[in-house]
């Protein structure tokens, strides 16, 4: 049934036509032209992203051949959504960002709630304490994986001759080979995943574990951008990696995708610049919608900006204020303080270079804890 | 004098290398275990600040193997060093279980120390070595990374202790290498300010570019994969190596500089590069090839293989069962 749904999605993409014309203001729709010019500015404003080719044989001809879609690596996550737990405590910091103020639709589904905006060390160990123990692993594999950090934290016994058995179920006699001679047991320059806490600075992701008494699990995720034609709009892709670097299964994935998206928004799909690759992606039907509504709040408050400046005469430090903005994210505060957004000089509006920075920010709310909003971590 | 101790690479295998690597087994080599190469990448070492505590958290110091890794000339990722190795496929588990890891890492280390006295570069400084077995029915993926790095006898003491690199160098430095690697990274490098004005070269020009230089202003400089503040990262050793054989009169004392900012700071001062001064004993010289550690311990912290499972990832039926 899937293989089938699949095959329809492919020749509907195949059959449906390129967008030429620029509507993003009107229905938050953009062509692959924009979604270059957006990628472009992205990529140089925000050097973590590139662009990728992709497979050669899956290359797009409405996109250039270099340019076929936006890729950062290595992003970040600290915590699982699912870790987040809501609380009473928790409903103050709840907002719904309501943008039905300017298109008055009246519509419930138009507002989206944004929740832990005003989220400080308050969950901490004795909120949910279990954390760790809901990873939803069926294969003995991962559990062994995760006792194994403490193992691996608890100091460099090499000489141990036992390998786990539960860590690779058909390598159990491994043996522990010859190259403990030239191995690090005596290598007192190794640094030992424990001894590096003594910097004062920076923390190894294991100290904060101990210190705090919580897991700190900092996965990482590759997160690609590549331009679906059928909803004409930018969709993101995500591969994630555990703290030992091994690929995430869905159901990790899902942890990291707040409760209200994961199985419903957010799939597990080819990607479509591989032959094979499968990633995680969040579904772009609602984009359109919910990005025009953001990009009509954004637009209206960088016309009211460049008249004003226009009426004072003269562009103070557009170049400062710009970057004050983009860096503004910090905060973690939403998106209806976003409205100064400063921009080219005539009375244009948002320009469509700016697309992809504020749809990151809106991916950013379906996946809280993974920091695809780049613009502040680097 | 504390003994220098340094972040050891870790391997981060993308799920496209994996694919990358069945289509090779199935279309290209078969059954053939002959070796093949390989090219990595690394990048310099990023820490971010968690938002909930303010503090900051090293990421690891990782090499990357993506999916065009079998490619000769491939994309690097932005801001990334390429890496060269040996990758080498065993067709069953009993032949990787039972292969001779030492010959194969000697192989690889007999080729570093060529690159270092025989052709005086550091290209093939941190060449690598990569077994696996892939298991290609049930997506499961066995490996083991070998980084190797020359041990140093005695080991490598630091002046003090590892400090910011702008309270060594002025900003304008600073700015002058972010500008440099920016457009043009590189592994290893040297740095010298004459008459304040600051320059790179490449490590192999050492003598020639270090010749009226006053010794306080050498500074050897390395783009560091690690982002933890005490341990400078892997590639660092070989580099240490390369010096105390090629220029053993003047590398008794080296200034390193560990470069980590790929881009320049938000708030000024906030430069992320570490400094230091290492020194040795005048009795480590090395007149031949010295022992060399570095295979990748698995998530226990054991020296074994790690295995990447790749069937909830590439298994259609799996795939399936989860798609709604």
């Amino acid at each position: 049934m899937h293989a089938i749904q699949q095959q329809y999605w492919a020749v509907r993409d195949y059959l449906s036509p390129v967008l030429r014309e620029s509507k993003f203001k009107e229905h938050g729709r953009i062509t692959p032209e924009e979604f270059v010019a957006a990628g472009d500015f992205l990529a140089y404003k925000f050097p973590v992203w590139s662009w990728e080719r992709g497979d050669a044989s899956k290359a797009r001809d409405y996109l250039p051949a270099d340019k076929q879609y936006l890729v950062t690596r290595g992003v970040p996550c600290l915590r699982r959504a699912t870790a987040l737990a809501y609380t009473d405590a928790d409903e103050d910091a709840e907002r719904l960002l309501s943008f039905g103020d300017l298109s008055s639709t009246g519509n419930e589904a138009d507002e989206w709630v944004e929740t832990h905006t005003g989220r400080s060390t308050a969950h901490d160990s004795a909120a949910n304490p279990g954390e760790i123990h809901e990873i939803p692993d069926a294969d003995a594999d991962d559990a062994a994986g995760d006792g194994g950090v403490a193992g691996a934290m608890g100091g460099l016994s090499l000489g141990d001759k036992g390998v786990s058995v539960g860590d690779i179920p058909d390598m159990d006699d491994i043996p522990d080979m010859e190259e403990e001679d030239l191995e690090a047991d005596e290598d007192e320059a190794t640094a030992a995943p424990a001894a590096s806490a003594a910097g004062s600075g920076g923390l190894e992701p294991c100290d904060v574990e101990v210190a705090k008494g919580n897991l700190l699990q900092v996965r990482t995720y590759d997160v690609m951008i590549t331009y679906d034609k059928y909803y004409q709009t930018p969709r993101i892709w995500l591969i994630g990696y555990d703290e030992n670097r091994t690929p995430l299964t869905p159901a990790q994935i899902f942890q990291d995708v707040s409760a209200d998206h994961a199985f419903k928004t957010v799939t597990i799909e080819p990607f479509p610049h591989s032959a094979t690759l499968q990633a995680a992606s969040v579904h772009p039907c609602k984009h359109a919608s919910v990005m025009k509504k953001v990009i009509e709040r954004m637009n209206q408050g960088v016309i009211e900006e460049q008249q004003a400046r226009k009426a004072a005469g003269g562009a103070p430090a557009q170049k400062d204020k710009r970057g004050k903005w983009l860096f503004r994210r910090a905060s973690g505060n939403g998106k209806d303080d976003k409205a100064g957004t400063p921009s080219e000089e005539d009375v244009e509006g948002m320009r469509v270079d700016f697309y992809l920075v504020v749809f990151l920010k809106f991916i950013a709310s379906i996946v809280p804890t993974i920091e695809v909003d780049s613009t502040t971590a680097f | 004098m504390p003994i220098v101790q340094f972040a050891p690479l870790s391997s981060l295998v993308e799920p496209a290398f994996w694919h990358a690597l069945t289509d090779l087994k199935i279309d290209v080599l078969r059954l053939d275990d002959a070796a093949v190469p390989l090219t990595a990448s690394y990048a310099a070492g990023r820490s971010v600040t968690d938002r909930e505590t303010g503090r900051a958290i090293s990421l690891g110091c990782n090499l990357s193997l993506g999916g065009e890794a079998f490619r000769p000339r491939l994309q690097l990722p932005p801001h990334s060093v390429p890496v060269a190795g040996v990758f080498k496929n065993f067709n069953t588990i009993e032949d990787f279980k039972a292969a001779d890891k030492t010959a194969l890492v000697n192989a690889v280390t007999d080729e570093i120390w060529k690159s270092i006295v025989g052709e005086r570069s550091t290209a093939q400084l941190s060449r690598f070595l990569l077994i696996t077995f892939a298991d290609l029915k049930k997506y499961k993926y066995y490996y083991w990374f070998a980084f190797p790095a020359f041990v140093a006898k005695p080991a490598w003491e630091i002046d003090g202790e590892w400090k910011a690199a702008d309270a060594e160098f002025n900003e304008a430095t600073l700015e002058t290498i972010q500008k440099e690697l920016h457009t043009n990274p590189r592994p290893f490098f040297l740095v010298r300010t004459s008459s304040g004005k600051p320059e790179l070269a490449p490590v192999e020009e050492y003598d020639t570019f270090f010749a009226n230089v006053p010794e306080e202003q050498h500074t050897v400089a390395f783009l560091d994969p690690s982002a933890a503040p005490a341990n400078p990262g892997w590639p660092l050793r070989n580099l240490l190596a390369f010096l105390r054989a090629l220029h053993p009169a003047a590398t008794a004392r080296v200034r390193v500089l560990c470069w980590r900012d790929t881009e320049p700071p938000a708030a000024p001062g906030g430069w992320k590069s570490r400094f230091g001064v290492l020194h040795q004993g005048a009795e480590g010289l090395l007149a031949e090839k010295p022992a060399a550690v570095g295979w990748e311990k698995n998530v226990q912290g054991k020296l074994a293989p790690r295995m990447a499972d790749l069937a909830p990832m590439m298994d259609p039926t799996r795939l399936a069962d989860q798609a709604v």
